[in-house]
């Protein structure tokens, strides 16, 4: 921070808070804190006052403003309301509430306050920071930066707000120094590493698969020839559990293929036919015939329908889990078709018995970037909470990289390279009815089958939760993940759907 | 008189004691000697008290590792209706009744037993559904290839273990 000179008085130079006097108020640095609070009260009790305030408008030449300080104590008399604070903090999930405490009882009250204080201060500064990074102040930004930077070397960053305000002050560091689409390429190996802790260390995965799975299950019922399309193979951890029951289902298996769509494998290996064998050998050894295809695509809006062979005579089902909010950046092409109606378009076209789609249920699409940072700010904090409860290291760790990098697209990235474009359920809804397809409803034993395997999980927070048919599994009743199925809507005569190419 | 009558009765209580020392030599029951009713009776054991007979001899280890069946019924004691028969061939694929109980009933179990809702101990075949799928879920990650000792949980179910107070 500058030093400004003041000839009148140069006892009190070094107090005197650099940036505002930049700007032409003089304030004690040491008094920044209350001048703050107090500014705060004021602007809530502007805000929230009933009566008329016209007066109080011509009362405010009476003070010298550039004694900010003063100024503000002044102002604050003539109101007789008590303080509130201007961000609603009883919405944010466990955002300024201390890490757990477990040696410190005498002392933990006033050690309580300080945390909470500098929480709440750091909050403060990450939406300030984030609005002036909209506005384009980045000069501003950066100093709020190293302010927040300093506030979190004396905060506990190994758990609550103090951890995941340190990843989101790294994201803002990352898109005011231009550093968005470089530095966080993570290569395949990395993804595959980070993504089968991220399977482990909490249940939003697991949840996702077999939520699917039994949905699958059950609109295959009856089905000899059934073929599963799956839009990010991964391990292909979703689809032994289903090949499993396939296997035991009433009335003997059915003959399963597996199309498996995936990023192409650096060097001379074939990651998806490594995967496709290992179910094979799964499939075979509990007898039910198998049969896998992978499909090699950086994006998914590079698949064409014909790479998936689908056959007329069986009975197919579409799972995407994840998957689906990538689409919504990618420019149109020339038919004017946006990435995600064109995909939905040809998906409907194979005419599935069903559409898995799970998603984050979370808003993280908007245009403007401060609604954007403050809806990502929220989600993330409970995420983080509920893998504070994972007992496992170091998936633990890992599961917060790969976090990590979904905080740093959501803030740093703008236009195609930003492809965690999370929208909630409803929107998924409006989208999906749009394009051709009604929703199934998920059904009871799904619902159990979720509700079992939470139980399964030592940390007692998750929980699952019923919408309209759909299942949604949550983090003390903030939901999180949102999974729902879909069949499209029988074609009219007059309707053709032709996706050549 | 009653001196004949005495020596006598010892004679006879003599024979009577040799006779039934002889008959408890001929038809001393040895456990040992019926597998049969041991099987039986380590079916009805938990799986603590399976883990000790296991210590007791050899002919009851080899009993307790080798013998699915014991495992079996282990596993399924608990449910309501038993399960069909499709489900052993597919067990045994997947690797055993006693890794199933293992690793993934024996969890699963005491894990849902802490919580209020199952206490009463009995399975629905959602959790022998559950069960089944986690299992396979584990085989699955076995044939990714040898980074898991033979008893030790596969990495995805390491979730099921040590439940920590929150």
């Amino acid at each position: 921070m500058e030093i400004v000179s003041d000839s009148s008085s140069p006892s009190k130079t070094k107090d005197i808070d650099g940036l505002l006097a930049n700007v032409g108020y003089k304030v004690r640095s040491s008094e920044l804190h209350q001048v703050a609070q107090n500014l705060e009260r004021l602007e809530s009790a502007i805000v929230n006052s009933s009566s008329d305030i016209s007066q109080f408008a011509s009362d405010t030449v009476h003070y010298d403003p550039s004694d900010i300080g003063n100024w503000v104590d002044n102002l604050l008399s003539e109101f007789d309301h008590t303080a509130s604070l201007p961000y609603d903090f009883s919405q944010l999930p466990d955002l300024s509430a201390p890490p757990p405490q477990h040696h410190h009882h005498q002392s933990s009250s006033t050690v309580n306050n300080v945390e909470e204080d500098s929480a709440i201060k750091l909050v403060h500064m990450l939406m300030t920071c984030a609005d002036s990074v909209q506005r384009g102040n980045l000069s501003l930004a950066g100093s709020l930066i190293e302010g927040m930077q300093g506030l979190l070397a004396n905060m506990n960053t190994n758990s609550g707000i103090g951890k995941v305000a340190g990843y989101f002050i790294d994201a803002l560091n990352r898109r005011i120094f231009g550093q968005n689409n470089v530095s966080h390429q993570v290569s395949l190996y990395e993804n595959d590493v980070l993504y089968h802790h991220y399977y482990e260390a909490c249940p939003y995965l697991k949840f996702a698969h077999f939520t699917a799975n039994q949905a699958i299950l059950e609109a295959f019922n009856g089905h000899d020839c059934v073929h599963v399309i799956d839009f990010n193979l991964m391990h292909g951890l979703q689809w032994p559990a289903l090949i499993q029951a396939l296997a035991l289902r009433p009335g003997g298996p059915p003959f399963l293929r597996l199309t498996g769509i995936g990023p192409p494998s650096p060097d001379d290996r074939d990651n998806l036919r490594e995967i496709g064998l290992r179910l094979a050998e799964l499939a075979r050894s509990v007898n039910v015939r198998f049969a896998f295809r992978g499909v090699a695509a950086w994006r998914l809006e590079d698949v064409k329908p014909w790479m998936l062979q689908v056959s007329s005579k069986e009975a197919v089902a579409v799972n995407s889990i994840f998957q689906l909010h990538r689409l919504l950046g990618s420019e149109s092409d020339s038919n004017y078709h946006s990435g995600i109606e064109m995909v939905l378009g040809w998906i409907r076209s194979l005419n599935p018995k069903i559409v898995t789609v799970v998603e984050q249920e979370a808003n993280h699409n908007e245009n403007g970037f401060m609604e954007r940072f403050t809806e990502a700010l929220h989600y993330y904090s409970t995420v983080f909470d509920s893998l504070e409860a994972c007992p496992v290291e170091p998936d633990k760790a890992m599961a917060e990289m790969y976090l990590q990098r979904e905080i740093c697209n959501v803030v740093c990235c703008e236009g195609p390279a930003r492809v965690e474009r999370h929208e909630p359920l409803v929107k998924w809804k409006e989208r999906l009815g749009k394009a051709g397809f009604r929703p199934l409803h998920l059904g009871s034993n799904a619902f159990k089958q979720a509700s079992m395997l939470l139980t399964l999980f030592s940390a007692e927070g998750y929980c699952v939760e019923e919408n309209q048919g759909s299942l949604t599994l949550g983090w003390h009743s903030r939901p999180l993940i949102a999974a729902s199925a879909w069949q499209a809507v029988p074609l009219l005569d007059a309707e053709t759907l032709r996706f050549d190419c | 008189m009653m001196h004949h009558h005495h020596e006598y009765m010892q004679e006879g209580t003599r024979r009577t004691t040799s006779r039934t020392q002889q008959q408890s030599k001929r038809h001393k029951f040895f456990i040992n000697d019926n597998i049969d009713i041991l099987r039986e009776i380590l079916k009805r054991l938990d799986g603590p008290s399976l883990g000790v007979a296991s210590c007791v001899c050899r002919l009851w280890c080899n009993l307790t590792t080798k013998d699915d069946s014991i495992w079996e019924h282990l596993c399924f004691r608990h449910v309501s209706t038993p399960p069909p028969a499709s489900v052993r061939p597919v067990v045994v694929a997947l690797g055993g009744y006693k890794r199933l109980y293992m690793v993934c009933v024996r969890p699963v179990l005491s894990r849902l037993g802490e919580s209020e809702m199952v206490r009463k101990q009995v399975w629905t075949r959602h959790e022998v559904q559950l069960s089944l799928s986690l299992f396979c879920i584990d085989s699955y990650e076995r044939l990714a290839g040898g980074m898991v000792a033979s008893d030790a949980a596969a990495s995805s179910l390491i979730f099921l273990c040590n439940p920590i107070n929150v």
